[in-house]
Formats: structure tokens, sequence, C-alpha cells
């Protein structure tokens, strides 16, 4: 603690200013003075810019202006005493991701309240966290990670070699959830130093450290495991402070932070279970930031008002066309082709997703590495999709599209239907209650032809289309050996490796991808530091700001 | 209410009259508009605006114009053709799961009548407990076990609305095995199907009509509410209550989407129900008196 912060807190601005910092962070973006100065700087800043910050603030006698407390020592931002709130939909079932699956776990906790050796970056590059620097050895196989000294844990603990073998190991023995199995290519993890972790894999694995970005990879400390369900403790920028089930999770600026302090002083994460209330509380004021809008339409109520911004990104979902390839109709690689010709996606886009996404033309997301636009593989063309279903004898086949009672799934499986059926295909589209029915009857009973649904994991390219048990059905021996290939070779061979699966699926028609998901965000105006792209496990909320 | 004093009955306007303006237009009222949904629906068999299949990103969510009269939905569909193919689904639900709930109740409520008392008791507690049992919750039941679709729901709602049959069938029923006809047919040996036949069902058949113009619009409401919910009709296939639910996102963008279904709805729900109080009033034995 630097005697900057001790100095400030205790200042007069601060004690006068708080209250209305608090409650109304609104009121000082939309107040009639503005934006405060001190927030249009840059968040890293040297102490010494702090101190003068702070005395603007006084100086300037801004009656809104927030006073920023600083950090500590070397790594100051920005900090400030206001509060957030962002409204997000699905609550968690209890915090433990090592025992729960379900996305908003670590959307809420990794990053903010554990973090990783490694993180990803809003490129989807893999980038330093915890450990600082890594070493790969020549076979692919050693991994010597360097950590950062002075990271603790919000238990009181360092953070040390010891606690990341122990995080490591810990999945293989205690974690339950499906994604442990990315753990078991693990061999060795030891710790040559306190700060020098060495892992060793028993196959080289591209794959492992991608997946170490992931929630499998956060740090846990040796003395912090006791009550993860209610109790999580890590060494984030945030610290876990309350959870009023049924409404909302507080996280509280981790004073004692190793790396950059956030902005805020504390984040509110509200749920909601609907999507029209969720757009309404930012509209009233409840909420900051609706972090997904679940309906594009609705975005029109928000960007003609000066007083949001609508932020546009992508993410990984894929909204798939999936083929039942074990069904006798979707053997002809001719029906599966005519499929994909007869759909024109942009204007299914336009009408079913309001226009926003992106078209991808194949299972890989634009922030991916081996991702290549292959939209031109099967493009749009009712006489082809006629000719290839003439050609194969199957005009006026039905095809029996079951879809989730999911909102996209829905709209987009009218839209296929009426595409298909101008092509020659009859369509018997059906919703299914989703989760429950459609996963019983589609996913695992396998009891359709079509469905839509929007896949979401990152990276899921080997799980869906490299699996002939799973629900696609496909699988294919020389996409399997592609994937091998890929998951064992350098950088730019598994490159090289999934950029030809990706064009393989388009060619071959596995599957068609009606369109990537979109990330949409709309925020009160002058908020900064949100993570554009959906793209990772977790939400970031430290690098949020007021700018 | 209990009955009133000579000198508060003479306060009231004379009954007779206002009873026989009051049935002339409520049931003019009723089967007006009850007739206008018919006809539109019968219409859009072999006629709609717009092909109701077609979706056409160019013109989705228009805003009402000569070409389209009510505007489009968010697929580019005609909002009028949708109305008027959905008024089908609305009418087909309605019929059959009144037919559904008639073809049972109705000699469900004869033979309870006509049974020992301590039989009719029992199968009328089994009514009450199907009656008990909310109609959503067991169309949601059926859903689940059977699939989404519009066959599901018309049998749930029809079996929902079974109990209202049995009883007021069986009430009257009652009263016509007290008469002396019957009496006179038990005695001269007829059997008991043909009492049932012939004295019993027409003397009640009435109170059918009545019931099940009633029974049409509550079922029309439910057929919205479960299409509304995703368990009624699937989706490509018009109907009010999908109408609803589909612009429901858009209620702050185009809440013109949610108007018509809604008055649709409303307006056919006043109509059956007009419909059944106009022929309640006319045909009812309970209110003879009125008459």
């Amino acid at each position: 603690m630097g005697l900057n912060q001790a100095g400030l807190e205790r200042h007069p601005c601060a004690v006068a200013f708080r209250p209305r910092s608090l409650w109304l962070p609104q009121d000082i973006v939309a107040g009639p003075q503005g934006a405060p100065v001190t927030h249009r700087l840059p968040r890293l800043i040297a102490p010494l810019a702090a101190l003068a910050l702070a005395l603007t603030a006084c100086t300037a006698g801004s009656s809104t202006t927030p006073t920023p407390a600083t950090g500590s020592g070397g790594s100051t931002g920005g900090a400030s005493t206001e509060k957030i709130t962002l409204g997000l939909i699905a609550e968690p079932a209890n915090l433990d991701f090592t025992k729960t699956d379900g996305a908003a776990i670590p959307q809420a906790l990794l990053v903010n309240v554990y973090e990783g050796l490694v993180k990803l970056d809003q490129d989807g590059k893999i980038v330093p966290a915890l450990a600082t620097s890594w070493k790969v050895s020549d076979d692919h196989k050693t991994y010597t990670f360097e950590l950062a000294p002075g990271a603790k844990f919000t238990n009181g603990a360092a953070f040390t070699a010891d606690d990341a073998v122990f995080s490591i190991n810990r999945v293989k023995t205690d974690w339950t959830t499906s994604l442990k199995a990315a753990m078991d290519v693990v061999t060795e993890a030891k710790a040559l130093s306190p700060t020098q972790l060495q892992v060793t894999l028993a196959a080289p694995s591209n794959d492992w450290l991608y997946r170490m970005t992931t929630h499998l990879g956060a740090m846990f400390s040796k003395t912090g495991v006791d009550d993860l369900a209610n109790k999580p403790i890590g060494t984030g920028p945030y610290t876990f402070t309350s959870w009023n089930r049924g409404d909302s999770i507080t996280l509280t600026r981790n004073e004692s932070y190793w790396g950059t302090k956030p902005f805020y002083q504390s984040v509110v994460l509200k749920y909601f279970k609907d999507a029209t209330a969720l757009n309404n509380a930012l509209l009233t004021g409840t909420i900051n930031v609706v972090t997904t809008v679940q309906a594009p339409e609705a975005l029109g109520q928000f960007t003609s008002n000066p007083k949001y911004q609508v932020i546009e990104g992508t993410t990984n979902g894929e909204v798939l066309l999936s083929f039942n390839n074990k069904n006798d109709i979707f053997k002809d690689k001719r029906v599966r082709q005519a499929v994909r010709y007869g759909i024109d996606h942009k204007a299914l886009m336009d009408t079913c997703w309001a226009g926003k996404g992106t078209l991808i033309g194949s299972f890989v997301p634009p922030t991916d590495p081996w991702y290549e636009d292959l939209t031109g593989v099967t493009p749009f063309s009712k006489e082809k999709a006629t000719a290839l279903l003439t050609e194969a004898g199957k005009v006026g086949a039905t095809l029996r599209l079951r879809v989730p009672t999911l909102p996209y799934a829905v709209s987009c499986g009218q839209v296929v239907k009426a595409q298909l059926e101008a092509v020659g295909f009859k369509v018997a589209l059906e919703s299914l209650e989703f989760p429950a029915a459609w996963l019983a009857q589609v996913f695992k009973g396998g009891d359709f032809d079509m469905s839509i649904v929007a896949h979401v994991e990152p990276r899921d390219l080997k799980a869906v289309f490299g699996n002939p048990d799973y629900y696609t059905h496909y699988g294919t021996a020389d996409i399997q050996a592609l994937l091998k290939a890929a998951d064992e070779g350098s950088a730019d061979e598994q490159v090289a490796n999934l950029k030809k699966v990706g064009r393989l699926l388009a060619e071959d028609a596995a599957a068609d991808v009606l369109f990537l998901l979109p990330n949409l965000m709309v925020a009160d105006k002058g908020i900064t530091g949100l993570p554009k792209n959906g793209i990772a496990v977790a939400f970031d909320l430290s690098k949020l700001a007021k700018g | 209410m209990s009955r009133l004093s000579r000198g508060a009955e003479a306060l009231l306007p004379p009954r007779g009259r206002r009873s026989r303006l009051g049935v002339g237009a409520t049931l003019i009222v009723g089967g007006g508009i009850v007739a206008v949904i018919a006809i539109l629906a019968v219409i859009s068999l072999v006629w709609t605006p717009f092909d109701v299949g077609e979706i056409n990103a160019a013109e989705r969510l228009a805003t009402p114009s000569t070409r389209h009269w009510l505007g489009t939905d968010k697929f580019g569909r005609d909002v009028v053709s949708l109305l008027m193919v959905g008024s089908r689904t609305t009418l087909l639900v309605g019929l059959v799961s009144v037919g559904v709930a008639a073809v049972v109740g109705v000699p469900l409520g004869i033979l309870s009548a006509m049974v020992p008392k301590w039989w009719g008791e029992v199968v009328m507690r089994a009514n009450d407990l199907l009656l008990a049992f909310p109609a959503l919750l067991l169309a949601i039941m059926l859903t689940a076990v059977h699939g989404q679709g519009v066959v599901t729901a018309m049998i749930a709602i029809g079996i929902s609305t079974i109990p209202s049959f049995a009883r007021v069938v069986r009430s009257g029923a009652i009263g016509v095995m007290k008469t002396e006809y019957v009496l006179a047919a038990r005695a001269a040996g007829r059997r008991p199907v043909a009492i049932a036949a012939r004295h019993v069902l027409p003397n009640v058949g009435s109170l059918v009509i009545v019931q099940a113009s009633v029974s049409f619009a509550i079922a029309v409401l439910a057929e919205a509410a479960l299409s509304y919910l995703g368990l009624g009709a699937p989706p490509g296939t018009p109907s009010w209550g999908r109408m609803l639910q589909e612009g429901q996102e858009l209620l702050f963008v185009a809440p013109r989407l949610e108007l018509y279904p809604g008055v649709a709805i409303a307006l056919a729900v006043l109509g059956f129900n007009l419909l059944g109080d106009g022929l309640r009033d006319r045909f009812d034995p309970r209110l003879e008196d009125r008459r």
C-alpha cells in the first residue's frame, strides 16, 4: 500500500463524492458536467500521475468527479470507488466449476477471480497470465513456465509453482466435469523452483496449452479449496464478495492484486431469466451493461438512443444445420451438397437474425488461426441444388428438421424449411423443448435428419466432426488423421492441417454452417474495456473502465 | 342472490322486455363475429393476399401499406394472410377439442344421471378430479410425452373440457329422468340405451350447444396460450398464438405485430362468448321463466 492511497482515501473529496459515484454511476456519465476529465486518461499510469490526477479532481471543483483511489506499488490503474452492474443470462448453479458443468461459472470467475497460467486475448491468441513466459521443448512435449513473482491468493498465501503443480494434479484426482479429460495428456507437473514450473506431456498436444486458457487451467491455492462452491479463492483482480441467489453476484476489487488493478471497486453481475427484462433493466438504469443481447431485433431500441453504445463482435458460436450422416438420405453426398447449395445464407441471416453475424462457410470462426472464408465452396444456387437433388433421385424427399426451442433455432428453422422446399425437398419442421427433449431425442437419440443448434464451445472441430459417435455421425478416417496431425505438429502444421479439415468439411458437405453468432452488447455510453468478442469462456472484467 | 322483497323486485326493470332485447343483440353480434372469422378461414383455403410459406428478406417488418394492409412480420410474411390462415388453426382446434369433449362428456353426463345414485357420484367425483387439473399443465404433460403439435393441443384442450360438459349434461339429464314420459318409457320396458338416445339426449341438446359455444371460446384462448408457449402449432404453421410469440421479441421495435393477433384472439373469444350467452338466453331451460 503506497502512501498515495492512504492519503487519498482520507481526502475530503473522496469522502464527499463516494456515495454518489457508488450509487449513480450513470448520472456521472449523463450529468451536465459530462464525463470527468480524469477518466479520459489511459488506465496504465504511474503513481505520480495518479497523485496528480487526484489533485486535479479536487482542484477542478467538479462535484461529479469521483476520486480515483490509486493502487499499490508499481502497478496502479485508474482505480476508482465506483460500482458497475452487468446484466447476464443464466445464473450459475454453484461456484465450483471443478465439479459442475455450465458456462456461467467460468464466465463469472475465470480471469476475474481465478487466473490461469495463460489466457486468451481478444484476437484468440494465447497470452501470458500467471506465467510470464514459457518455453516448449523441441519434441513439443515439455513446457517450462516462468511464473509471476509476487502473485498472491486472496486468502493471503503466495502463489508458487507448488500451487500450480497442485492445481494441475487436482484436475485428474478431484475434478468431475467432462473438461477434465483434456488434462489426461499430462504425465508430470513439477516445480523446478518457486517461480518455475515444468509440465511434461505424454504426446505433443497443441490443444493442451489452449485448454489451459479455459477454467481447466485455473490456479487454486493449496490451502483454499475447502469450499469452492461458495468461497472461491484465486489470484485474480477481483475477489468474490457475495452471492444473492436468484439475483446477483458481487465481486470486489482485490486491493492486493499483483498486476494492474481494475478501475471499478465493485462489479455486480446481475442475472436475468428473460431477455426482455434484461433489456428493460438497462433502459431503467438498473444495470449498466447488457452482456448478451438475446434478440438482435431488440437492438433497435438502443441504437437510436445517444445514451447507449452498441458493441458488436464475434463469437465461437457456429449456428450449425447438422445432418444425421448415419441416415440413408445423407449418405449420398449430392443430397448433402444440395442442402448447402439450396440455402441462401445471406437472406437467412437477414431474416432470422436481423443481418447480425458473420457468414463463414465452414466450422471455423474468424478468431481461430486456421480460419478461411469458405462461403464460396457451395455458393447459393437454386438450379445447382435442384440438379444435384434430381441426379440423386431424391426430389420430394422429406427431411425431418427437429430444432430445439431456442429463438435462433426456431427462427432459422422456418427459413431453412422455406428455402429447401423451394429447391425440391419436403421439410417437416418440429421444435423440441430445450434442453431435455432435444437432448434426449436428437442429441442422444439420433431421431432426426437435420437439426439447428449453435456450437459455442471454442475450437470444437474435433468434438463435432472428429467423432463418429457424436450426433453428427461424421468423423471420417481422413478427418481424424488430419486432426491428430494438427494436435501433434508444430504451430504451422497445426494451422495447415486444420485449414484442410475446414475445407474438407465444406467440400464434403458434412453439415451446413448457417452463420456465426454475433457478440452483441449494449452499454451505457462511456464504459470502456468490454470484451468485444465473445470467444473465451471467461468474461474479462479487469479492463472495464469509464472513458 | 337471495330472493328480493316484493318492493325491491318492483324497482327492477321489467324482465321480459330487457332480455328479449338482450338476447337478440348478443346473439347477432356474437354470431356475426364468429361468422366473419369462419368466412375468412374458408376464404384462406383458396385465396390469401400472399403466400404465408414464402420468406422475403427484402420486405421484412414492412409497415402497413396498400400492398401489405397490416404490414409484414420479421420473415417478410404478410400479416393479413397470416391472420387469415391462423384463423383456420384456431377454428380447427376449437372444433376438434370441443368435439372430443362433447363426445366423451355428454355420454358420461347422461350415464351418471341414469345409473344408481352412488355410481353417478363416483363418476362425478372422478370428473371433479379432472376438473381440478389445470388444462395448461395437462397440455404441457401431453406435449412432453407425444411431442408438440396441433393434434396434441386439441386433445389436451378437449380432455380438460370434458368435465364441464359432463356436469352440465348430468344436471339436465337428472331432471329429464324424473319426467313422466321417461317414467312411462321405463314402465313400458324400454332399454336404458333407447331412453338415453330417444328421450334424454334430445332434451339436453340445447344445453350441449350452449356449453359448446362457451367451451369454444376457452379452447381458442387455450390454443393461443399453448402456441405462445411453443407447445401448440409447430413453427411454420400460422397460428395467432404463435404470431404473439414471434412478435414478443419485437415488442419495442414493431408493437403492431403483437397488437394484430392479440386483437384477433380477443375478438374471437368475445364472439364465441357472446354467441354462447345469446344461445343460452334462448335455449337454456333453466332460464325458462325469463322468456
